[in-house]
């Protein structure tokens, strides 16, 4: 194989301009940035929300963190009848009052029998309504990929506004994460029929709830801008 | 790579009078354009996207060797192993052995264009391997065994009856219904996840690959590619030489217009960047990643005239829009690269000889490279593929002798004029009798059920002619 890799490299070198890696890079920024997608709002926790209704999610907003875990038990009652719910080993959910709610969190990967799972975002997009979250202990994939319905937490103070400063943020980041995953709706397919069914083999549901300092008609202004008032 | 685009015609001429397949391409061909249009119309600067991405990938391609090297080493770096593939059957032989070292049996496949091309799944079954589909298109036409007829949506040539069918004949479903898509995605869901729970090895493809930091990109809706990378111990990416960019804010920008151009979603449901195995202390996740980066005719295509076919991001626009692609669909082409970029890129990847029908399924209408995202000229490339299909006597004798005609005849204006005239005045007498619309040899069916139009009394130049004289 490493004649595959030899032949290989000498048949692209063949044909490389052989400038060096200074002229290559100042080449590369010089080609500046491309354009980002308009935001639906100038205000950053509406307009993420607009966009997380736009993509097949659905929101609830929490000043507290009391607040928050009721968000999640509303959401654990309405749905499943149940206050069982899996999480990975994220420090942000260990500290949450969980108990206030009467909720049982189980803290590990979720399994192919939990139906919902809360994750908590690391950071968000606005302009793709967006939540980042980084594969391993406090986040492992099978909790954002088995499970029925997938609850994120975002604080709106780690909401970023395009793609771009999610680029900047990730440089920024002290390791190199194994996994990063930017999920930006239920799993979902429109491979018969092109009928759009969620649930393919992920999330058939996905609930962002916006904790922290938010505007206190963000929301309502979200489900406007999102045509759905 | 196997090709069976000689039969081209036959093949489609058989896809037309499948009436209700026919139907299926007609609404592809309405909705997904709409839904593009209508993503590009709320993004505002698309067309400055498209530039910019075109001159990264352009730049990216004419520095190739020095990207690759870059993201060979980040991806050792960052625990992988790589490996590198001349042709189809040495990823095959590649991905094999390392499946065999782990005395593995089954395969959970995320949607991948490059082992599609390769025949992967044939050679890992020969090997006695159970091999399982996972995107559920992919799924649809594996267990139909049929190939895909469109690189993003491989299955969308099935009416959902077939599928309904198929699963019934499939899967022991005991009473259970399958009356809606929901019930038959459920029904797939259940099948599937079982798969993924019991893959020894996942195989996904990568939509780009990032050189400064060695991470792959993987776009999907349903997750099933996140699946395959995340639970079976082991997971193998199958890639080609030219997926690089060199940043990842690079890769957002084509992920920007990839995805709008595929379905016009701003997003897909998810997109992920893995960077190689599981860390000391992660709860999942693969123990051991390989990346097999294949050449395959690539590294000629970029030393060649048709380099810009490598901007290509594989959105599948181009077939949306193509009007032959509608009508035909993509198993008339006979290769896993159907459409107009698949009429460019196939002649390419395997040989003029085998391919030549290919270019010439083009209306030369233009909407391919109106809407490729990546700029790429491809009715431009057809037609010079066209050229070289002339230069190689790669034509029918009565074709080529024709074409000679012609060539001819337009390099003599004054002839060409004077029999153009000729013939536009003769036609236009046999109009006026209707002896055209009715008696014209080897078209009567056709005339059955159309009127041709009156013909012009005289040519085009003749009236641009008059009318300047007039001015």
């Amino acid at each position: 194989m490493n004649d595959a890799r030899t032949e290989i490299y000498a048949r692209i070198r063949g044909t490389a301009t052989g400038a060096s890696r200074q002229d290559i890079d100042s080449a590369l920024h010089g080609l500046g940035s491309g354009p980002s997608a308009p935001l639906p709002s100038i205000e950053p926790c509406a307009a993420f929300l607009a966009n997380v209704l736009l993509q097949g999610g659905s929101i609830s907003t929490a000043r507290s963190r009391k607040a928050t875990v009721q968000a999640v038990a509303k959401y654990l009652f309405e749905r499943h009848r149940t206050h069982k719910i899996a999480a990975g080993h994220d420090q942000r959910l260990a500290a949450l009052p969980w108990r206030d709610a009467g909720l049982l969190p189980r803290f590990g990967a979720a399994g192919s029998n939990d139906a919902v799972s809360v994750s908590f975002a690391a950071a968000a997009v606005v302009e793709t309504g967006s939540v980042i979250l980084l594969t391993g202990k406090a986040s492992p994939a099978a909790n954002h990929l088995l499970v029925e319905d997938h609850i994120v937490l975002v604080d709106c103070e780690a909401l970023l506004s395009t793609l771009d400063d999610a680029t900047e943020w990730v440089g920024n980041l002290r390791h190199r994460p194994r996994g990063i995953q930017l999920i930006s709706g239920p799993s979902s397919t429109a491979d018969i029929g092109m009928t759009l069914v969620s649930g393919a083999h992920g999330p058939k549901r996905w609930h962002i709830i916006l904790t922290g300092e938010i505007p206190a008609e963000a929301e309502e202004e979200a489900r406007e801008l999102a045509g759905l008032t | 790579m196997q090709v069976q685009s000689e039969d081209f015609i036959a093949r489609a001429a058989d896809a037309l009078s499948d009436t209700a397949a026919s139907a299926n391409r007609r609404r592809l061909g309405l909705q997904l354009p709409a839904q593009r249009e209508a993503a590009v119309a709320t993004f505002g600067a698309f067309q400055s996207l498209r530039d910019h991405v075109e001159s990264v990938r352009r730049h990216t391609l004419q520095h190739l060797d020095t990207y690759l090297d870059e993201f060979e080493q980040q991806a050792l770096e960052n625990g992988n192993q790589v490996h590198f593939a001349r042709n189809g059957e040495e990823l095959n032989q590649r991905v094999l052995s390392i499946i065999q070292r782990h005395s593995a049996k089954r395969v959970a496949k995320g949607k991948s264009m490059v082992t599609e091309e390769t025949g992967l799944n044939a050679a890992l079954e020969a090997a006695g391997l159970r091999v399982t589909e996972t995107d559920l298109g992919e799924y649809i036409v594996q267990q139909a065994g049929e190939q895909p007829s469109h690189i993003v949506a491989p299955a969308l040539h099935k009416p959902e009856a077939d599928i309904r069918s198929l699963f019934y004949e499939k899967h022991p479903l005991g009473a259970r219904d399958l009356d809606t898509a929901e019930d038959m995605v459920a029904e797939a869901r259940r099948v599937l996840r079982e798969e993924f729970l019991a893959a020894d090895i996942g195989i996904i493809g990568a939509n780009a690959l990032v050189a400064e930091s060695g991470y792959s990109m993987l776009v999907t809706n349903e997750g099933n590619g996140d699946l395959c990378a995340n639970l079976p111990p082991v997971l193998v990416i199958c890639t080609t030489v030219d997926r690089l960019l060199p940043r990842l804010s690079d890769a957002m920008s084509m992920l920007r217009l990839l995805v709008r151009s595929t379905t016009g979603q701003p997003i897909t449901s998810y997109t992920s960047f893995y960077s190689g195995p599981a860390r000391d202390g992660d709860i999942d996740g693969p123990r051991e990643t390989h990346i097999v980066l294949l050449d395959n005719g690539r590294s000629d295509i970029l030393a060649s005239d048709y380099r810009s076919m490598l901007q290509c991001i594989r959105c599948g626009a181009c077939l949306n829009h193509c009007p032959v692609y509608v009508a035909a669909g993509g198993h008339a082409y006979g290769s896993v690269y159907p459409g107009p970029m698949g009429s460019v890129l196939t002649p390419l990847l395997t040989s003029l000889e085998e391919s030549h029908t290919l270019p010439n399924a083009c209306t030369s209408c233009g909407r391919c490279e109106e809407v490729c995202p990546a700029n790429i000229p491809l009715p431009q490339l057809l037609r010079d593929l066209r050229h070289a299909e002339n230069e190689a006597q790669l034509l029918p004798t009565p074709v080529r002798l024709g074409l000679k005609a012609h060539a001819w005849l337009v390099q003599r204006p004054q002839l060409y004029r004077w029999l153009s005239g000729l013939f536009a005045r003769s036609l236009s007498r046999l109009g006026r009798t209707h002896w055209l619309a009715r008696r014209v040899p080897g078209m009567t069916d056709y005339l059955n059920t159309r009127d041709l139009p009156m013909p012009a009394k005289e040519t085009f130049l003749a009236q641009l002619q008059r009318e300047a004289e007039n001015e």
